[in-house]
This record gives C-alpha cells, structure tokens and sequence, in this order.
C-alpha cells in the first residue's frame, strides 16, 4: 500500500510544477532556518565540551544580603456605628527590607563556608569577570580571563589541542602559567604552534602558555575567556582575608547525580540560613542564588531584578518558543493552504478511491504520507542548504566561540521536525478531503 | 439482490429544495443486467449513486445483497463496497499518474492482499478486457476505449457481484462503445455478475434483461 501511496506522490509532485518548486521552497527554507536554530540551541544548550556534565552542575553565581526589619503600622479605617462614623485602627505587624545588597561571590565566602556542599564530588571556583587589553605588535588585542582554581578542568572538559591544564600544586604556588585558546594564541604568538612554552603578559605579569584549548562549543560569558590563570594570581584585593562575603566569584558544583543535585541544593540553602553574616547591623539576612545549568545559562540572556533563575527560564521558554511558533506557524499556515488548493484538485480521484473501498483512514493516511514525503523532499534540501550555511556562519566568525554543528542529535531534531511540519501541515486538508463526499467529489471529473 | 424500497432524494439549499428521487422502489434480482434510461437530471445518476451506497437517500431504505444500509460513513461499509461492488464512470475516472496495471490494482490495496497477489489478479483482469499488452502503459497513452476497458478491468478486478456503471459508452463512438458493452455482456453471462446500468443509449440499452425509464425523479416504466 505504502509503495503505491510513494509512487503516487512522487508523481503528483511533478503534476503541478509550480505548486511543488513554491512549496519545495517553502518548506526548505524554514526547514534550514530551524536546522539551524536546533543546532544553534545544541551547541548552546547540548551536553558538549566543556559541559559535557552540565547535568551534574549545580552553578552558585550569586548571593543576595538583606536587612530585614519587623515593622508595625497602623492601618485606620472609618466604620459606621450606630449610624455614626467612628475611626477604627488595625495594628500590621510586617517584615520589611531596608536594604539589599546583590553580587557574585567572594574568595572568603567561597573557601570559608563552601567547601564541604553535601552532595558535591567536586567543586570550583572561579572568577570571568577579568577583561585585558593586551597589547602585540602594535595590535591590541582584548582578552577575557577566567581565574580558577585547578578542579575547574575536572568539572569543565576543555578539549586540549596541546598541552594541559594547570595543577593544584600551581594554584596553591600562584604559578605563573596560563592556558590559552586556540585562537588567543593564534592572535597573540600568529601561530599556534610558536605559542606553547612562550611568554604572555596579562595585566603586567609574565605567564608561560602551558595549553592550548580548542574553540569550546559556546558562547556562555560566564564560562568563556581567552586566557585561562591560576586564581591564585589575582591581584592580592579579590584573595584578601578581610571577611567579604562579595567579590567577582563563582562556584559551581558537581554531583554524582540527580539526588547529588537534590543534595548540593538543599546544603547551600542550609548555610544560607546557618551562616553568621559578618554586619549583622545592615545586613541579617543572606541568600543563595543557585541554578542548574539551563537556569545559569537562561539567567546570563534574560537577567531579572529578582536574580532569580526559574524567573529565566520561564522568560526563555516563552519567548524563545514564542518566536519559534512564530517561525513555524507562518509557513505552516501558508504550506497549509498551498495544501488545500493541491489536494482539492484530487478530489475526483478521492471520490473514486473512496467508491472503490478506502476508507476516511486510509485517505487521511494517503494524503499525509505524501505530504511527509514532500516535506522530507524539502527537509533533505533544506539539510543541504543548513549544511552549506553551518559552514559560512562558523567560519564567519558571526557567532563568536559558539561552534554549530549538524551531529545526530541536531539529525534528530531536523528529522522530527520534517515529521512535524509534514504532519502539522498536511493533516487539515487530508482530514477535509477524507471526509469529502464521494459522489460530489466524483462529479469533479478532474483526476 | 439490490432493493430500494420508496426511496427519496431531496437535495436542499438555502433556498432551493430540488427532489432528484421521488419513492423510487426498485428490485434488482442476483445475476440481472438492468439498464436505467431517462432524459438529463430525471436522477439516473442519483440512483445509481445510492445502489453504490456513495450517496444516501433522504428517506426510504436500500438493502443490498440482503443487508440494510443505514450509516454510510463506517469502514464496514467502505470494505462492502470494496468486496461486492464495481464502479464504471462515464468519464473513466482513471488515475493519470499511474500505469495501468497500478490503476487496476487500486480496489485491492484497501484489502489485506500481497503486492505479488494483486499484480497477478490485475493481470489477470485486464486479459478479461483484452488489456495484458497495455499493462505498462499510461492513461493518457490509451484510446477513450481502451480506458473505458482499464476502467472495467478496476471495476472487476475485486471480483465483485455487482457492478454499477454509469454511462459507461457515453464518451465512446458506437463501435467502441459496442466493444464494451460487449465486455459487459459478457461478464453477466459468464460470471452471473448483476450490472446496473445507466444509459442514454435505447440502442445498449435493448441489450440488457430490463429496462428502468425515469422522469422527474419518479420511476415511470
């Protein structure tokens, strides 16, 4: 049955040329901008180097310290008594919030309180927040850098070209050492291999590239940077002991798995409560803003004043699939009444095939196979065409460090949504030609 | 057996009510050749179309092979359709894009029937209308006569126990159009298959065992 139905829509595909190239178009075209929007959210959201753990990872990026007063007001009211109007008063007992105070973390707060998350097989702290012009050859050059220590390489998976990563015993001695992009090096030393073992000044200091990481899969700031350094080279100001809870850090935890998560979760929000804050006076109440990977990632595009990430997320979510059903309902509704006219015009032979046994099922099942088959004809051009413009953008540079890549996931995801297009598209005319009645559609005498 | 017992079709507009049939009764007994004649719009077609159960009649009950219709739009009655009854139309209403063989095979994919199986019933009914060396070829390569023949082929390929044909030598010239009625003939004789035909031909329809004349929606011979 199915080898008649392809044989017939392969055919009918040639019966209206124009109608085919349109709708070959448009499918094509949405079909690669979506290719390339799900291979876009893959290397932003996937689990790639250096997140290949991202499910694992509990971030703690920021730490909210409040004032916290109980006030009472009086809230008055006129009433009636008697017919006469009396004034009554109602005593509100409320908590207030003199002040807030908002920020990443501090090295102090960090070593002093975050070292023994319940839940957690590893743990780092680092700070992205450090920003260089460097300059060589007369050309400057920006650099971002990530201070951290040395589990940050066993949390992030880096992918090394050359070299290694820096080691605890080089943190704790502030080695003066620095791993750098592929591209940072290519930029700085003009080769990559003339960079590995040489010098590199970053905010007046010397520091021996000892790596070389490939272009990591993403674009997040918070992870990013071009030079990698020990945190133990920072200005001494970041690393001081003076008791500050805030500074340019922020932690991120590793858990075994999800109940690990469940775990470094309800640890942190445990010292949140436990923690001594060191002035009371202005500040008596601390929080701790923690996120999963998608919570961090979503915060970092849609900050909200309440620094809180499922606030993100939702904010994400709605407008990210907002614009999506945008992008996809506009061709749909288009491929749809495109639709419409090609199947109307088979109503004779509906009508026959109908007279001749088939069921409202089968011509729905008929009608919706040949539209798959269409839309998977347009899916496989527009594959190419993805393919061809995956090339351009990353060599392009567009995206920055963000690599697109079409691997079997993105396959997947461009396969089902073929499948949803074709059928999305396609299941309203077939559904009204199904239930078309079979001595009318007889009586159009166009098969 | 095909009955219809009183019978009426009623098609309705906004404005307009048009009675295509009028208490039409009829009795078409098994192994019959009928022919229906009447001038344009007196509701042949009408009829033919409810014997076929791919119309309904506004009131009045259709019992075929002794089994009442009732719903039209269940698979029980798209499968009866499938197994017992042939369609010939007028216009041939053949499927361009596929050959003829395919064209043929169209009943017997709505049936559970091998790929192999069809080929070889496909076959064999299109040597029936002497069709075996056109099995490859296209609609648009063939005669309106040798369509017609594709047509019929389709229409028995089921092997059904009635075929219901409408105006099935309207577009044909007369030797082509004897040829197939020649065809029909035939298979009324040979396989005992009841044929309800819808003519304008006096000529074709003095061939067959009766003749049903309309007027105006009612039955008047």
């Amino acid at each position: 049955m199915f080898s008649n139905y392809l044989k017939l829509a392969i055919k009918v595909l040639g019966r209206r040329t124009f109608f085919t190239v349109i709708s070959l178009f448009g499918i094509s075209f949405t079909l690669m901008i979506l290719i390339l929007l799900s291979a876009y959210m893959d290397a932003e959201l996937g689990s790639h180097q250096p997140l290949s753990q991202k499910d694992q990872m509990i971030f703690l990026n920021r730490l909210m310290m409040t004032n916290e007063v109980i006030d009472t007001s009086y809230q008055i009211d006129t009433v009636m008594l008697d017919g006469v109007e009396v004034y009554d008063s109602t005593e509100v007992l409320d908590e207030n919030r003199n002040s807030v105070s908002i920020s990443s973390l501090g090295y102090y707060f960090c070593d002093n309180y975050l070292r023994d998350v319940a839940g957690a097989d590893i743990y780092s702290f680092y700070s992205p927040s450090f920003s260089y012009d460097i300059f060589v050859n007369g050309k400057k050059l920006s650099f971002d850098v990530v201070y951290s220590d040395a589990d940050f390489w066993n949390i992030y998976d880096y992918q090394f070209s050359n070299g290694r990563p820096f080691r605890q015993q080089e943190v704790d001695n502030q080695g003066q050492v620095v791993v750098l992009t592929e591209k940072a090096a290519q930029d700085y030393f003009g080769s990559m291999e003339a960079a590995m073992g040489e010098f590199i000044e970053i905010d007046g200091k010397q520091f021996e590239v000892i790596g070389l990481v490939k272009r990591p899969s993403n674009s997040k700031g918070f992870l990013s940077g071009q030079a990698f350094m020990p945190l133990t080279t920072l200005q001494p100001i970041y690393l001081d002991d003076d008791k500050n809870f805030q500074g340019p850090f922020e932690a991120v935890f590793l858990a075994s798995s999800a109940t690990g998560m469940n775990d470094i979760e309800q640890s942190i929000q445990q010292k949140a409560q436990q923690t001594a804050l060191p002035d009371p006076e202005n500040y008596n109440h601390l929080y701790l803003i923690t996120s999963d990977f998608f919570g961090r990632y979503a915060n970092s595009i849609f900050p909200n004043s309440d620094n809180d990430p499922e606030k993100s997320k939702r904010t994400f979510i709605l407008i990210g699939g907002g614009l999506l059903l945008l992008f996809i309902l506009l061709p749909t509704l288009n491929l749809i009444n495109l639709n419409v006219s090609r199947i109307m015009e088979r109503s004779a032979e509906i009508g026959v095939r109908k007279a001749f046994g088939a069921h409202s099922g089968s011509i729905l099942t008929q009608l919706l196979f040949e539209n798959i088959v269409l839309t998977f004809l347009g899916g496989a051009i527009g594959f190419v065409l993805a393919f061809i413009l995956l090339h351009l953008v990353n060599d392009s540079n567009i995206l920055g460090d963000t690599l697109l890549r079409i691997n079997y996931r993105v396959f997947g995801y461009s396969l089902l949504i073929c499948l949803a297009f074709g059928i999305i598209s396609g299941l309203l005319p077939a559904y009204r030609m199904s239930k078309i009645h079979i001595a009318n559609a007889i009586k159009q005498n166009n098969v | 057996m095909i009955l219809l017992k009183d019978v009426t079709k009623v098609y309705q507009t906004k404005t307009i009510e048009t009675t295509a049939l009028n208490n039409i009764s009829l009795e078409v007994p098994t192994g019959e050749f009928l022919s229906i004649m009447g001038p344009s719009g007196c509701g042949k077609s009408t009829l033919l179309n409810i014997m076929g159960m791919i119309d309904e009649p506004t009131s009045g009950q259709v019992a075929i092979q002794g089994q009442a219709v009732s719903d039209y739009h269940t698979k029980a009655v798209a499968r009866f359709r499938n197994e017992k009854l042939g369609f010939i139309f007028q216009s041939f209403h053949l499927i361009n894009e596929l050959s003829v063989i395919d064209n043929v095979e169209l009943p017997l994919i709505y049936r559970r029937i091998s790929g192999k199986k069809r080929r070889e019933m496909a076959q064999t009914a299109l040597e029936q209308v002497g069709l075996k060396n056109r099995m490859k070829h296209f609609p648009g390569q063939l005669s309106g006569g040798q369509k017609q023949r594709v047509a019929i082929a389709r229409a028995i390929v089921g092997q059904p126990n009635i075929i219901l044909a409408d105006e099935p030598t309207g577009n044909l010239d007369s030797v082509m159009g004897n040829e197939i009625m020649d065809i029909l003939l035939n298979l009324n004789k040979e396989l005992g298959t009841t044929i309800v035909m819808v003519t304008h031909d006096e000529t074709m329809a003095r061939k067959t065992h009766r003749l049903v004349r309309l007027f105006d929606g009612s039955q008047v011979l």
